[in-house]
């Protein structure tokens, strides 16, 4: 008798859900139910030898330097001061208008995110600097913070953007192509995150009091002081886009371009450098495991079949593309109720990446559409750990309160998935441009 | 402990370092016409240092990423027995995949395996790999039986 089947996917999944829920680190909860289900479906033997030689490709694979040389690039950046220089620039440019520094915040978040991929850090980073000054000119706690917690996810949306390498890795699609393929909806939220403050402050003034506005010399030198990080990042996005190195090799140059700019600022030191390795190598030892974990896993479904029979199941519904998509979109946010980012993603892709592909999608698409649904559950509750890391920051504005700032942006949010599932050359349509 | 520590961090550090410039003179070498050939492999080879090291460090920083919504809603007791059930949990995944992977290293061992331009030596990197996993696996046991803070 067989036991690779679509119930034994099924089954594998409700464990999932249940070591997930239950506080089993991601990466041994993807990796056991994986193995442990292959040894169902195929025996002891097949499951041990798969385990094995998914742990030495996965660690021998050139990609997979992508991310820790991104991360220690992001590291000594910001040893470097990266966070405050973004910020000063965007409120010197801005903070003279109404809402001026939540203007800025954004725009930091959205430099400083397309500097280290991570949406908790983006938040933490900006917040630390953007957070007093907003609240010391007199911006309501709410906006302030909504601002911050809403900002961080762009972190994620802009390349180089963590969850997207690591969706490369597990969907097998190219790193270049996913980055490419974000850089409008990355900036679109952006830009909607800033058309919610223009509202927020058209509507309550009072909320964010004008600024004084910096001299043109003040906003020259503030320029100045990151034009060195922007030049870099141009490059290495820039290179990515127009084809003339792999993500891989623009990691590199981006770690070789932030040591010698660290360096030039004369904040290169012992001490930072061992700061930044071992900082990138937690956080990377951390996603490895869960890259290991999260292709056994997809071996094991792909294996019981239970990818083909939700496939078939949901074409015999005769749903439509958009109804389709538009369920899965409910799904993700239902699940990214109670699973953080990345459990979400490595969870549902080897199920739902299958689904899309039936109704037509690409698989580039759904990275950025499974990575865009993931962010919304950084903002919203009973997870939303963009809220709790800038109640850390702000220790004495209630989480309620923080929570009712971020909604106005939350809602746009909803907006965005919305646009990005009724147009997806959104997405689609810049890397086609570039011939990717 | 804290000396290896340190050790463990700038090797992994230095494999980072390595595979960052060599990345840079290979796409140097590619737009001036002078390809550097076998960079890719060295590459792979930096890689899997600084992986399987990075693997021993976030074992070593307890650092994991998982879904607190439960977790956190434990009192001391339950939730101390529920981190010990998690270590377990982990160790009982690293030693699957070691097993694996030693079983792909016995077999692979006198194939004397070397990468196709620089010759470099897969069945060292294994044992590498296999050793960095055995080292997990003493530090999860350690973290079992040691006495946590309330």
């Amino acid at each position: 008798m067989t036991w690779a089947t679509p119930g034994t996917g099924l089954i594998g999944l409700v464990i999932l859900f249940a070591l997930l829920l239950g506080g089993v680190p991601i990466g041994v909860s993807l990796g056991l139910v994986g193995i442990g289900g292959l040894v169902v479906a195929l025996g002891f033997e097949a499951a041990i030898i798969k385990g094995g030689v998914v742990i030495v490709e996965t660690l021998t694979r050139y990609e997979l330097g992508t991310l820790p040389l991104f991360m220690l690039m992001a590291h000594l950046f910001f040893s470097a001061n990266a966070s405050r220089d973004l910020f000063d620039a965007a409120a010197k440019l801005m903070g003279h208008r109404r809402g001026g520094l939540a203007y800025a915040s954004v725009a930091g978040c959205a430099g400083f995110g397309s500097i280290n991929g991570s949406s908790l850090a983006t938040a933490a980073t900006i917040g630390l600097v953007a957070l007093p000054e907003m609240r010391q000119r007199g911006y309501s706690d709410a906006l302030a913070t909504g601002t911050v917690a809403a900002g961080g996810t762009l972190g994620q949306m802009l390349p180089p953007s963590g969850a997207l390498i690591v969706y490369g890795i597990i969907a097998e699609q190219s790193i270049g192509k996913l980055f490419t393929a974000t850089l409008i909806p990355g900036i679109s939220q952006m830009l909607f995150y800033c058309l919610v403050v223009w509202l927020l402050v058209r509507w309550k003034p009072s909320i964010a009091p004008v600024g004084e506005r910096a001299s043109w010399g003040e906003r020259g030198r503030a320029m100045l002081r990151i034009a060195d990080m922007l030049l870099l990042l141009g490059v290495v996005l820039g290179g990515i886009v127009l084809g003339w190195f792999s993500p891989s090799e623009a990691s590199s140059i981006g770690t070789a371009g932030a040591l010698l700019i660290t360096a030039w600022r004369r904040r290169l030191t012992k001490e930072v450098l061992f700061r930044a390795f071992s900082e990138t190598l937690r956080t990377s030892g951390l996603i490895f495991l869960v890259i290991i974990g999260a292709l056994s896993f997809s071996i094991f479904i792909s294996v019981t079949g239970i990818t083909e029979a939700v496939g078939s199941g949901v074409t015999e519904l005769g749903m439509g593309t958009i109804p389709t998509l538009l369920v899965v979109a409910a799904i993700l946010l239902l699940l990214g109720s109670v699973l953080d980012g990345l459990a979400l993603m490595l969870l549902t892709t080897p199920i739902l990446l299958p689904v899309v592909e039936g109704v037509g999608m690409s698989p580039i698409w759904f990275g950025i559409f499974i990575t865009r649904a993931m962010e919304i559950g950084f903002v919203h509750p009973p997870l939303g750990m963009n809220l709790y890391v800038i109640q850390g920051v702000a220790k004495d504005v209630p989480l309620g309160r923080i929570f009712r700032g971020v909604l106005p942006f939350l809602a746009s949010d909803l907006v965005h998935l919305l646009l990005l599932i009724l147009f997806p050359a959104m997405a689609l349509w810049l890397p086609s441009m570039f011939g990717q | 402990m804290n000396a290896a520590r340190q050790a463990m961090t700038w090797v992994a550090g230095a494999a980072l370092i390595a595979a960052a410039l060599l990345n840079v003179l290979a796409v140097l070498g590619r737009h001036t016409g002078l390809p550097l050939k076998g960079a890719i492999e060295v590459i792979q080879l930096a890689v899997l240092i600084a992986g399987s090291l990075a693997l021993i460090a976030a074992t070593l920083a307890h650092s994991h990423a998982r879904v607190h919504l439960l977790l956190d809603r434990l009192s001391d007791a339950p939730r101390d027995w529920a981190e010990r059930v998690c270590t377990a949990l982990s160790m009982l995944l690293y030693l699957l995949l070691l097993a694996g992977s030693v079983w792909l290293a016995v077999d692979l061992w006198d194939a004397q395996e070397v990468s196709e331009l620089v010759g470099v030596p897969w069945r060292f990197m294994r044992l590498f790999l296999n050793l960095s996993l055995v080292v997990i696996l003493i530090l999860l046991a350690r973290q079992l039986v040691e006495r946590r803070q309330p």
